[in-house]
């Protein structure tokens, strides 16, 4: 592309041009080998749906090409001599050639086309484990809905629920306290070097889970496979309930003393609303709760930041990546609001409502969180969800412990929920990772001179 | 032999810009040329009607309404009626779209096939393959590009950009760059031109800068990303802190003044950096000679018409290498730099040292660039597109294989270079668009023919009255004045 060569011997455009003949537009060389970054006309042709291909044309030195312009293999012998005639051409504007306007030089056009520059081939093993970020959270949402069924059905206590919720709020607060302790007196860390771009470009795109894993499943394995404690989140973005220990106040117990406000709080709030909430949806029938409840339950889903938070070297507000995407999580808990206001009883709409806070809100910090810091705490905490929501599901949709026949006894139905569980969920990763490493072939991006290129910056003046 | 002519685009005056500009110069060299030509585009705010512009040029503003950036709402059939109308009344052969964003021009070339015109289409932009926009734009282009007789774009990277965008075969696009009026865009101390056709011709005087003199970098241009406004704000401050007498003048408006703007206040550059504002095209020269370097940072760009016109005034120019900008100018008047902020700030050191020890003739780039550029040039090679698709260049001069081999080619193409009117063949080529959107344009393509009989029908031809033509000068008197 440097039009620094001498203009042109060749003369004017107002003498006739002479007839150009097929030949002058072939390539110089065949082209034998199929180089994946670098295409000819034809392959422009044919990989669009062209609207007029005609017939298959195999050439004997070439690789197969549906051409609409057959006619040019026969002429492939005496190319070179009208080439040499008439002066090289030139891919420039400024020079009057004596090639005609549609003369097409077949040795540089679309030379600088791209396809899939950025391609990477994806590996199986990474992308199952990419995967089990989505396990997590739907299964999460499984188990969320599980205890809704369970209070409004079958009678499990309110309390239960959310004290078994509370107690896991506060275990996990105590594993992350503790990291971020251990982070505290460590000197900081080198940085993890992953492209800052991964987690952004994923985190509101409404498309099917295995294109969500797949696009951040590069960075992800990177993060969660060297889990090189690389990242110290600011702890002011995790409420939670404990109340803090009195020491003298240092950063951390301020901190602490903060969250345990805000905690208190909420729970105060929650306890003065729950009787507007119960009374919230009276007038509306079950059904429409039930499909509302579960559209916005789809939306959790399909709008969670499952990314990694970037973590550069400019990025000094990781801390803020560490909250999930508010639309997700607003729609969860409307959910569960909406679901809450069905409950008889002022202290089921608390519980379950604090409930939903714990498991949508504070659940997916400490998720996110844990992936990066311990691979096999992530695994561990993978297997039991999916455990839990498998053997859920099961003791809900059975029938156990009614007394009929050998085979029944109190926990069948959640012993068959949990298998059936984990064989679902091994072969939806296993299978979902397999056919987006199937669909890999199909991919076809495009790139070349006319795309807008993106400027290269070094100071940020602002955010732009 | 003389051809009547239609240009249909959406964007023409009174709206500025370059596609604007373009149509208006082809067409008034076209009717220099002998030929007859009227410009189909929709109203404008006080632009209603039938209007004449210089030199007979017909303009019809059709009623449409205007939905996104003087762009017409796209009703593939609606246009019809009054474009049968027109095209009968002024005896139309050639229907000639441009630009790919409108679709009146879409329109245009669909119904024209439809008729049994042959129709040209002019492409003045690029397009990626990856957004959204791009991809409905490109379905579009692909559906009316089916079936057109020849493609022209600005530039061989548009060509590129257009064969692919489009599937067509590389044979029926043309590259026909732009060109300016050089004589609107003179070096600050040349005079105008008459006093040169008496035979006096001013001899340019070298413009010596000394290595003390302040040197001024101009940049127009509309303040978008696109136009690369971010690697400005992020240059400026180093080359105005690297050079020392280095003044900036910036013309033109958008979203992104503003970060220009907060640049200059936060370093403090007012004195330096001279903001003007949206200025009118007429204004550009003005601004342009008070510089000595144009600075071209933009991001994308079919063929960068202003570099041209900054190099007719006698401008060193920097630009960034992207889209067709590296087949516009010759090296000795530009230095190309590479996207990036880093890259530019070197590449404006390079030129600032060019101009300082006068290796750079700046005031010989106003004549070269008149020899490279002229829209007498453009209009005369648009007129062999003309001919060879109306069959009067053979097929084999015009598309340049040898005759035996057509016979392979003819399926898709009529004889000597022209394409089938035929439906069925029509059908043909929209079906191959896509699994779905080709039937899609199948079904369009029948009920524009469907159309086309019952207008037939209701209003037949020689109910049409035929336009007068606007009197042509006499051939001898064309003949002087091209001479001049």
């Amino acid at each position: 592309m440097v039009p620094n060569q001498a203009p042109p011997t060749t003369a004017t455009v107002t003498e006739p041009l002479p007839p150009l003949t097929r030949s002058t537009t072939l390539p110089a060389y065949p082209r034998t080998t199929t180089d994946r970054s670098l295409l000819t006309p034809e392959d422009a042709i044919y990989q669009g749906s062209p609207p007029r291909r005609l017939t298959e044309v195999r050439v004997p030195n070439g690789p197969s090409i549906a051409a609409r312009l057959p006619r040019e293999r026969h002429t492939v012998r005496n190319r070179s001599a009208s080439r040499r005639r008439k002066g090289v051409w030139k891919k420039l504007l400024w020079v009057k050639q004596s090639y005609p306007d549609n003369y097409t030089d077949q040795a540089t056009f679309l030379e600088h086309l791209q396809r899939n520059p950025r391609l990477q081939p994806y590996d199986f093993w990474p992308l199952v484990a990419d995967s089990t970020v989505i396990v997590q959270h739907v299964c999460s949402v499984i188990i969320f809905i599980v205890c809704f069924v369970g209070i409004y059905e079958k009678g499990i206590s309110p309390g239960a629920v959310v004290g078994w919720g509370s107690f896991g709020t506060l275990l996990g607060w105590g594993i992350w306290d503790w990291w971020v302790g251990q982070e505290d007196s460590k000197p900081s860390p080198p940085i993890l070097t992953q492209p800052a771009s991964a987690s952004s470009s994923v985190s509101n795109l409404n498309i099917p889970q295995n294109g969500l894993a797949a696009r951040h499943s590069h960075s992800a394995s990177a993060s969660s496979i060297h889990s090189t404690a690389s990242q110290v989140p600011t702890p002011r973005t995790a409420p939670t309930n404990f109340s803090p220990n009195s020491n003298p106040l240092s950063p951390r117990t301020s901190l602490r003393l903060s969250t345990a406000k805000s905690a208190l709080l909420i729970y105060f709030t929650l306890l003065g609303l729950s009787p507007i909430l119960k009374s919230l949806t009276e007038s509306t029938s079950a059904d429409s709760i039930w499909a509302m409840s579960f559209m916005l339950f789809a939306i959790n889903i399909f709008f969670f930041d499952y990314g990694t938070p970037a973590v550069s070297s400019s990025s000094m507000k990781a801390g803020i990546k560490n909250i999930p995407a508010s639309l997700s999580t607003n729609a969860a808990l409307m959910a569960s609001t909406v679901l809450a206001s069905r409950l008889p009883s002022t202290g089921q709409v608390f519980s379950l409502t604090l409930f939903s806070i714990e498991v949508f809100g504070l659940f997916p910090v400490f998720r996110r969180y844990a992936r990066q810091r311990t691979w096999r705490g992530h695994v561990a905490l993978t297997t039991a969800l999916v455990l839990g929501a498998g053997g859920g599901i099961g003791v809900i949709l059975g029938r156990g412990g009614d007394g009929e026949g050998i085979w029944d006894w109190p926990w069948k139905s959640g012993l068959m929920g949990l298998v059936i569980g984990v064989v679902i969920t091994g072969l939806a990763m296993g299978g979902c990772s397999w056919w987006l490493i199937g669909l890999q072939k199909y991919k076809n991006e495009i790139h070349g001179p006319w795309d807008p290129a993106r400027p290269i910056i070094r100071r940020h003046w602002e955010e732009y | 032999m003389p051809y009547n002519i239609a240009m249909v685009s959406d964007f023409f005056f009174p709206q500025p810009g370059g596609v604007e500009s373009h149509i208006y110069q082809l067409s008034s060299k076209l009717i220099d040329r002998g030929h007859k030509v009227i410009i189909i585009t929709h109203a404008y705010d006080g632009r209603t009607g039938v209007r004449y512009l210089t030199n007979g040029l017909k303009v019809y503003h059709v009623p449409f309404l205007v939905i996104y950036r003087a762009s017409t709402f796209p009703t593939v059939f609606s246009f019809f009626p009054i474009f049968r109308n027109i095209v009968i009344r002024e005896q139309i052969e050639i229907v000639h779209g441009h630009q790919s964003l409108s679709s009146l021009c879409h329109e245009a070339i669909l119904h024209a096939r439809t008729i049994g015109l042959r129709t040209v289409f002019t492409d003045h932009s690029l397009f990626g393959f990856a957004d959204a926009a791009s991809i409905l734009t490109n379905k579009l282009l692909k559906f009316t590009l089916s079936d057109v007789d020849h493609v022209i774009c600005v530039s061989h990277t548009s060509k590129e950009n257009t064969v692919l965008r489009a599937s067509l075969d590389p044979l029926m696009v043309s590259v026909i760059p732009n060109a300016v009026v050089a004589e609107n865009f003179r070096p600050l101390n040349q005079p105008s031109y008459p006093s040169e056709t008496f035979g006096n011709h001013v001899v340019p005087m070298p413009q010596h800068v000394g290595p003390h003199d302040t040197i001024t970098i101009v940049v127009v241009s509309r303040l978008f990303y696109n136009k690369g406004t971010d690697l400005l704000v992020a240059a400026i401050p180093r080359i105005l802190a690297s050079h020392l007498s280095v003044r900036f003048i910036i013309a033109g408006s958008g979203p992104k003044a503003i970060d220009l703007e907060q640049m200059l206040e936060r370093n403090a550059l007012q004195d330096r950096v001279e903001m003007l504002g949206a200025i009118r095209h007429e204004e550009v020269r003005d601004v342009m000679v008070r510089g000595h370097i144009y600075l071209h940072p933009s991001l994308t760009e079919a063929f960068g018409t202003v570099i041209v016109e900054a190099a007719s005034c006698g401008l060193y120019v920097v630009c960034t290498q992207v889209g067709g900008i590296p087949e516009v100018l010759p090296a000795h008047m530009t230095v190309f730099a590479k996207p990036e902020e880093d890259d530019l700030v070197v590449a404006i050191g390079k030129a600032i040292a060019a101009l300082r020890s006068n290796k750079v003739r700046t005031e010989r780039f106003h004549d070269q660039v008149k020899m490279m550029y002229s829209w007498t040039d453009v209009a005369e090679r648009t007129e062999r597109v003309y001919d060879g698709i109306s069959g009067i260049l053979s097929e084999a001069d015009f598309y340049g294989y040898d005759a035996a081999d057509a016979a392979s080619w003819s399926a898709t193409r009529g004889k000597a270079g022209v394409q089938s009117f035929a439906l069925i063949d029509r059908l043909k080529r929209y079906y191959g668009c896509g699994i779905w959107a080709g039937k899609l344009f199948c079904l369009c393509v029948v009920i524009d023919y469907l159309l086309f009989l019952v207008l037939e029908l209701l209003a037949p031809r020689d109910a049409i009255d035929i336009a007068r033509n606007w009197p042509k000068k006499g051939k001898e008197e064309r003949v002087s004045r091209e001479r001049e």
